[in-house]
């Protein structure tokens, strides 16, 4: 635990924090409102006092009222992983916003957190899914999604699973693009 | 073949795999635009092509399908496009009990299983304040490093299948086979392997892994430096790897890279070391790193790499201590409610897992970082500019593992 990290990120970003902060292990956490991600990450990044520059992961959470997304971050400035969790997502309209302007990787793992979310990162220049079928129209991840019956153990058994893609039919006339080959 | 060329594709309707199953493998695809890139990208200029790479394809190392947009020879722009392999491990892992989601783990890294495990039980050691005995901790490295050499020399003989010299991978499959036949001898599995629990590992080591062990290490130094001669010297090899996918050292951590092609780069993390984890702190070790950051950089370095891995098994079997390899335990682990992150230094990079418990025996929330998916983003930034041909050897030199892209 890095208790002088605690104490600078408390003096830096008190007024923005919106949950306690917490630490365990080797790990600092702070929680903050989704609008305040840019600023805060890119203070982290850029301040000669955090340095957090590389981006060690981006996960999306639905945790069944609302959903976060939290990144991973480290810095040669402390020997702790720093966790920021966005908090406040709604869940009928997640909404984000990208941290591609500090990081062009986050560019896949917000598709990933899309792709299984549909989290709405704003700035991202190719939200479009990643994994499953672009005419796929649930989102895996979440937690009313639940898998088909033969996970026996999962909160779904016995039910027929979600998934569901477009029908054909669903398709607006002249938008099918065709090949020029 | 159908007359109506493009149907809305589904895997719901019959007819685009009776009728026009080519249509699934057209380049452009048959919905329009998401996206402004989508949009650009699949807007043919003057003179240009698309051409479909995948996802059947030697080159790409798995079921990866790359649509290159091509002027001539020369790539202008690519694309790749994922998901063929993909499982929804984590959400598999979210139904599973603790001890079940390590399974799920090996095919992800299918060429080097225990650092998917890994991460795994360092999370989940974490999540339950378990202390893991230094037995167990020294018998981790030790299989680990073990495994990072395979899976480096397997990088390497397929780097020049990928360029058509087919000799290299027989001399690596060796090697690797005789590292892949000492692993089975302690757990049972040649390829997937299942070895690592929370709280430890499943077994001791046993008189057959120690003595192929000791045979292998006595000539382990001098067989991979003549594999390495095989290549290192090679003008063709050579030739074709100087100079291509070049990248800097601010364009890689903006990619989020890590590991090996992160340090060809010339940026000097590696987690064992910035991270530290297990016990890396108590062996003696060098981080290589190389300044040129083009592919010929990125193979020469998993070549030192796999020189300081054998330095770190010697240690290994000097400083082993005696003792437990598991720590005790209850077979149904219901952590408290809480978040936990961990993440180690594997062949190919970072490897993480961000597990919240929250007070059920099954994990609640289960994320997986793999350090290949965004190694291979960067071909949209890397590739243009290139050749073709070029574009195999950017990949690899990647060294992507499509298990752990598509999860």
């Amino acid at each position: 635990m890095d208790r002088a990290l605690k104490a600078r990120l408390e003096a830096r970003f008190g007024d923005v924090l919106s949950g306690p902060l917490r630490q365990r292990h080797d790990e600092t956490e702070i929680r903050i409102a989704a609008r305040d991600v840019p600023d805060v990450l890119r203070a982290l990044h850029d301040e000669p006092a955090f340095e957090f520059q590389l981006l060690a992961d981006l996960a999306g959470v639905d945790t069944g009222d609302h959903m976060q997304v939290v990144y991973h971050l480290w810095s040669s400035t402390s020997s702790d992983w720093l966790r920021v969790i966005a908090d406040d997502l709604s869940r009928e309209a997640p909404r984000a916003p990208s941290v591609t302007f500090l990081w062009t990787g986050a560019e896949w793992l917000e598709r990933e957190a899309y792709d299984m979310f549909g989290i709405r990162f704003e700035g991202n220049r190719d939200l479009r899914r990643i994994f499953m079928p672009p005419d796929y129209t649930s989102f895996p991840l979440r937690k009313d999604f639940f898998l088909p019956d033969d996970a026996a153990r999962s909160p779904g058994a016995g039910s027929r699973h979600m998934e569901r893609s477009a029908p054909p039919s669903a398709v607006p006339a002249g938008t099918v693009r065709r090949s020029k080959a | 073949m159908a007359t109506t060329p493009h149907q809305h594709a589904s895997a719901d309707d019959p007819r685009v795999l009776l009728d026009d199953h080519m249509g699934l493998y057209e380049p452009i695809p048959p919905y329009p635009p998401r996206t402004e890139r989508e949009q650009e990208f699949y807007t043919l200029g003057d003179g240009e092509m698309f051409l479909n790479a995948g996802p059947h394809h030697l080159a790409t190392h798995g079921v990866l399908r790359v649509v290159m947009k091509l002027d001539g020879e020369r790539i202008v722009d690519v694309d790749p496009v994922l998901g063929y392999l993909h499982r929804g491990v984590e959400k598999l892992c979210e139904n599973a009990d603790f001890h079940q989601t390590i399974a799920y783990m090996d095919p992800l890294e299918y060429v080097a299983s225990l650092f998917c495990e890994w991460p795994a039980v360092m999370a989940y050691e974490k999540l339950l304040d378990v202390e893991v005995p230094r037995r167990a901790e020294y018998i981790r490295v030790l299989t680990g490093e073990l495994n990072r050499v395979s899976s480096h020399l397997l990088a390497m003989g397929f780097h020049a299948l990928d360029l058509g010299g087919i000799t290299p991978i027989l001399y690596s499959f060796i090697e690797r086979d005789e590292i892949v036949e000492m692993l089975a001898a302690i757990t049972g599995q040649r390829m997937l392997f299942n070895y690592f629990r929370i709280g430890g590992v499943n077994g001791d080591l046993n008189h057959d892994f120690m003595s192929r062990l000791g045979d292998w290490m006595s000539r382990a130094g001098q067989q991979v430096a003549a594999n390495a001669a095989l290549l290192n010297e090679n003008e063709i090899f050579v030739q074709r790897n100087r100079g291509v996918g070049t990248m800097d050292r601010v364009t890689a951590i903006k990619h989020c890279w890590t590991g090996p092609n992160l340090r060809a780069s010339g940026v000097p993390f590696d987690l064992r070391r910035a991270h530290p984890y297990s016990v890396y702190p108590e062996l003696d070790f060098d981080i290589p790193t190389r300044a040129e950051g083009d592919s010929l950089a990125r193979y020469l370095l998993r070549i030192d790499e796999v020189k300081q891995s054998l330095r770190i098994i010697d240690q290994c079997l000097h400083q082993m201590p005696d003792g437990p390899v598991m720590a005790k335990l209850p077979r149904l682990l219901r952590p408290r409610p809480g978040r936990a992150f961990a993440a180690i230094e594997g062949p190919r990079g970072e490897y993480g897992i961000y597990a919240v418990s929250d007070g059920t025996d099954q994990p609640f929330r289960f994320r997986i970082h793999d350090p290949s998916f965004l190694h291979l983003q960067s071909f949209t930034t890397l590739a243009p500019g290139g050749l073709i041909a070029d574009w195999m050897t950017l990949n690899a030199s990647l060294d992507p593992i499509m298990g752990g892209i598509d999860k």
